[in-house]
């Protein structure tokens, strides 16, 4: 402890402290206290604090903070925005800590800033080289924290840690070979000791996996590849030598749940994306979800959405763990809005498939059998010509995160019904190169369709209301014991709805894509909402 | 650009391949040493090295992607007008942008053949023979027919369509006799028409000049500006057709091609 205070006077040299209090009249924010996994597993227990990327451990983006509520959103106004220094999307949810705002910047770079001002206090910029393979853009969503140390992923494909305080690197641990096609997007998940982290590289062939690091060396502790390797269950389901270059990306953050100790993660589409004649089977693990021992990694169960998948239908969403009751009895279910257009609830223990349903417009399946498995409707695979399909590529909600309210036992998803042509093409594997045997095209302009935030009982996967928001959004969800929902949209706007009803209550224009989700904290008891837009992250309180 | 199929003879056109084999060399290009890399193998290759490694930001088809970023590439482009310009854009990349440089272990022959599959989906407009006169196309635009009581040309004219000011450098020839025949076909969002009731009860209709998640803009055809917030609006009904009329009764065949040739001459001035 004494260590501690001695750098935190480093930090905040008590002259500026002085007259930051004479300036503003604040109060001293509260003192950086490191991170216990005893925090992080009670995380929901703090709501001032948002100490990891879906807020709690169970994912479900659900803030107890109540100050704004439904009563007094429409007055809430802009308290600071900070400019990322950087000309790209920002995909950041950031993580406050004890009133210290942490932002991960395009590309890997990091910045920590005043949770109640904006103002930096330190910058992380990760050397990169000028090669990089990326599908998709030079995206960054999040760090996680354990004691007093940040971990980051990197596009080129490294885990660090950086020390909370004061910026520095103090490990950078190679997960895998960055020219090969290799690329970390996604927020790590601490897991008791673990750091736990993800690969992407779905559309270059790669073989992907799920990695756990210590903290404090940096060094592998174990690794669960979600391809099967010769002689390992499930290694048939790939023809030929298809599974060393059948992808399975990892790119998006798990859950976990401590009393069940298993790790949950979903799985990127098999490689390459739209020809599946070369990689003839179910292509196990691609679009599953894995549960993994939690000291191990060991699989214990898996389930997949799409078997054979010639779509991209990825199974990169966030496990949302929840208890709720299924048929007169509670279960422990694991709720899953998917990419393919199913929503599916699973018990979590085991892995069985409960139910499942459409909740957008799907024509690559029929439905669902009696064990979750899709009836597919003929004709729908790609073609050098195009077919016809829905979802389009991006799927009928994708990696944005969902939401699930305990007070109205809602599940809460951006949604899109949207439709596309879907090619094959015949393409050699050429390790670094995309790998993706096709593509797709819109026949209609972007205007023609329009995205919804749908609210979904996940006893029934009926759709209880929707929110219309044009046009395609990706944008994330987070709601609040105010009865509030927050997200935004790709034109540029952030707004609340009543989650009880779905109606509007209040938004304001902050004119660029949100592609990002947003997520509350509270310092000196004023509680804030921050969603990024564009490359500018935007705060909000109520009205002084 | 849209894909429409209503060729009718009188012209030439640039079919890609055959466009290119039959092209003087352009000046430009007399310059340099052009492209070495351009047979049809050559095109293809380049096609599906395109289809792998660009789509994805401009589109499949080299038609743009509205959400990637990627512009059009087959109309007329705005960073590069020569075959070397083109392969230094997509060498070197354009700085601070999304285009980044292919990787560098791209053999040169490869890039030319993306310039090759490039070029194929334009054409040197200088090449194209059009059986209209643009003259009597222009007389017929301005005075002849009800054109300029909706379109502008170089700040005359009317705002109920799109300007086409520089309408021939993104459309080909057949682009613009199937705009002038079946005008229904592809109408862009902005040409949309809304029939809104306002909180007001008087229901105005007009072009859709913007529609966001939260409110929408309207030109009536007093070309008043009217805006809603969707919250207010007691009605809302979309309709996703042109105002523009089909002249493929109206004018002869002649007509249409004097107006072909007319619309294709329009375009900014070479440098
Ligand atoms: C990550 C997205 C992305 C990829 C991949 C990409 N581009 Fe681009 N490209 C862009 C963007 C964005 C621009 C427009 C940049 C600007 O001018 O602001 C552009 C511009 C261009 C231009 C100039 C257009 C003009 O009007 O002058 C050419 C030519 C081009 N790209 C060719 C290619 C080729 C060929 C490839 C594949 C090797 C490719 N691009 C891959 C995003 C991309
Ligand atoms: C009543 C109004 C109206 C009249 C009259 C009219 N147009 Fe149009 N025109 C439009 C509108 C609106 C559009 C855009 C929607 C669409 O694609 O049809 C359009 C589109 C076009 C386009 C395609 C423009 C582009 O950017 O793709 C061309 C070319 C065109 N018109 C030419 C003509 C010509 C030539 C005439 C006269 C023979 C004419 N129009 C008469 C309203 C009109």
């Amino acid at each position: 402890m004494k260590r501690l205070s001695l750098l935190l006077a480093i930090l905040l040299p008590s002259a500026f402290v002085q007259a930051q209090e004479q300036q503003f009249q604040t109060v001293i924010t509260p003192a950086f206290t490191p991170i216990t996994w005893e925090r992080l597993a009670n995380a929901g227990d703090e709501p001032e604090n948002w100490l990891m990327y879906s807020g709690t451990l169970d994912s479900q983006r659900h803030s107890l903070l109540d100050q704004i509520n439904t009563e007094n959103v429409s007055e809430m106004e802009m308290k600071w925005a900070y400019q990322i220094p950087v000309i790209d999307r920002a995909e950041t949810v950031p993580l406050v800590v004890d009133g210290i705002m942490f932002i991960t910047e395009a590309p890997s770079n990091v910045t920590a800033v005043d949770a109640r001002t904006g103002g930096v206090y330190w910058r992380y910029d990760h050397d990169l080289p000028e090669d990089l393979r990326i599908c998709c853009g030079r995206n960054n969503r999040g760090v996680a924290i354990l004691g007093e140390t940040l971990f980051m992923s990197t596009l080129d494909a490294h885990l660090v840690a950086i020390d909370a305080r004061t910026g520095n690197l103090l490990w950078s641990t190679e997960v895998a070979p960055y020219a090969s096609g290799y690329s970390k997007t996604a927020a790590p998940l601490i897991v008791k000791d673990l750091v736990v982290t993800g690969i992407a590289g779905g559309e270059f062939g790669i073989r992907g996996f799920i990695d756990a690091y210590d903290p404090e060396t940096g060094e592998l502790v174990w690794r669960t590849y979600t391809i099967p390797g010769p002689g390992e269950f499930g290694n048939d389901t790939w023809s030929g030598d298809s599974w060393a270059t059948g992808g399975s990306a990892t790119w998006i953050t798990g859950s976990y749940d401590a009393e069940l100790n298993q790790i949950y993660w979903g799985t990127g589409n098999p490689g390459p994306d739209w020809n599946g004649d070369v990689r003839l089977g179910d292509n196990l693990y691609s679009d599953s979800v894995l549960a993994l021992n939690g000291d191990t990694g060991e699989i214990e169960w898996h389930f997949q959405f799409t078997p054979h998948d010639v779509h991209d239908y990825d199974a990169i969403q966030i496990p949302i763990l929840a208890d709720i009751e299924v048929g007169g009895e509670m279960r422990e279910t694991m709720l899953w809005a998917n990419r393919n257009g199913f929503f599916y609830t699973l018990d979590r223990a085991t892995g069985e498939f409960l139910y499942g349903d459409t909740f957008a417009t799907v024509t690559w399946a029929s439905g669902l059998d009696a064990i979750g498995r899709p009836i597919r409707v003929p004709g729908m695979a790609p073609t050098y010509e195009g077919v016809m399909v829905s979802p389009p590529i991006v799927g009928a909600t994708n990696w944005y995160s969902p939401a699930f309210n305990p007070d109205t036992g809602l599940f809460y998803v951006t949604t899109f019904d949207g439709e596309q042509e879907f090619f094959k093409r015949d393409e050699d594997y050429e390790e670094g190169e995309r790998y993706t045997g096709g593509g797709g095209r819109y026949t209609q302009p972007m205007d023609a369709f329009h995205s919804s935030i749908r609210a979904i009982d996940p006893t029934t996967v009926d759709i209880v209301w929707e929110f219309p928001i044009m046009p395609r959004s990706s944008a994330g969800i987070t709601t609040t014991a105010g009865g509030l929902l927050f997200s935004g949209s790709a034109d540029g706007f952030f707004f609340a709805l009543d989650a009880e009803s779905g109606e509007e209550l209040w938004n304001v224009s902050l004119s660029r894509r949100v592609h990002a989700a947003p997520m509350t904290y509270e310092v000196d008891g004023e509680q804030f909402v921050t969603i990024a837009s564009g490359n500018v992250v935007f705060t909000f309180g109520l009205r002084d | 650009m849209s894909k429409h199929s209503g060729f009718r003879g009188g012209w030439l056109l640039a079919s890609a391949a055959f466009a290119l084999s039959i092209l003087p060399v352009p000046r430009a290009l007399a310059e340099d040493a052009g492209n070495l890399y351009n047979t049809l193998v050559d095109i293809r290759l380049g096609e599906r090295y395109f289809e792998r490694q660009c789509g994805r930001c401009h589109g499949f088809d080299a038609t743009g992607n509205d959400e990637a970023g990627g512009p059009d590439l087959t109309g007329r482009l705005t960073r590069a007008s020569t075959d070397v310009a083109i392969f230094n854009v997509i060498r070197d990349g354009i700085p601070g942008t999304a285009m980044l440089p292919v990787p560098e272990n791209v053999p040169d022959p490869q890039v030319w053949q993306l310039v090759a599959y490039l070029d194929s989906l334009r054409y040197d407009p200088e090449s194209v023979v059009l059986a209209g006169d643009a003259d009597s196309g222009s007389d017929l635009f301005w005075s002849g027919s009800d054109c300029a009581d909706c379109h502008m040309v170089s700040g005359r004219g009317s705002r109920f369509g799109p300007d086409l000011s520089r309408i021939g450098e993104n459309r080909a020839p057949d682009d613009l006799l199937a705009d002038m025949i079946n005008p229904q076909e592809d109408v862009a969002p902005r040409w949309w028409r809304l029939r809104v009731t306002g909180p007001d009860g008087v229901t105005r209709e007009g072009y859709r000049m913007n529609e966001d998640s939260f409110s929408v803009r309207i030109m009536d055809d007093d070309e008043n500006l009217w805006s809603f917030h969707k919250d207010d609006l007691q009605s809302y009904e979309r309709i996703e057709e042109s105002t523009m009329p089909s002249y493929a009764q109206t004018l002869s065949e002649s007509e249409l091609d004097d107006l072909v040739a007319y619309l294709f001459s329009l375009r900014r001035e070479e440098i």
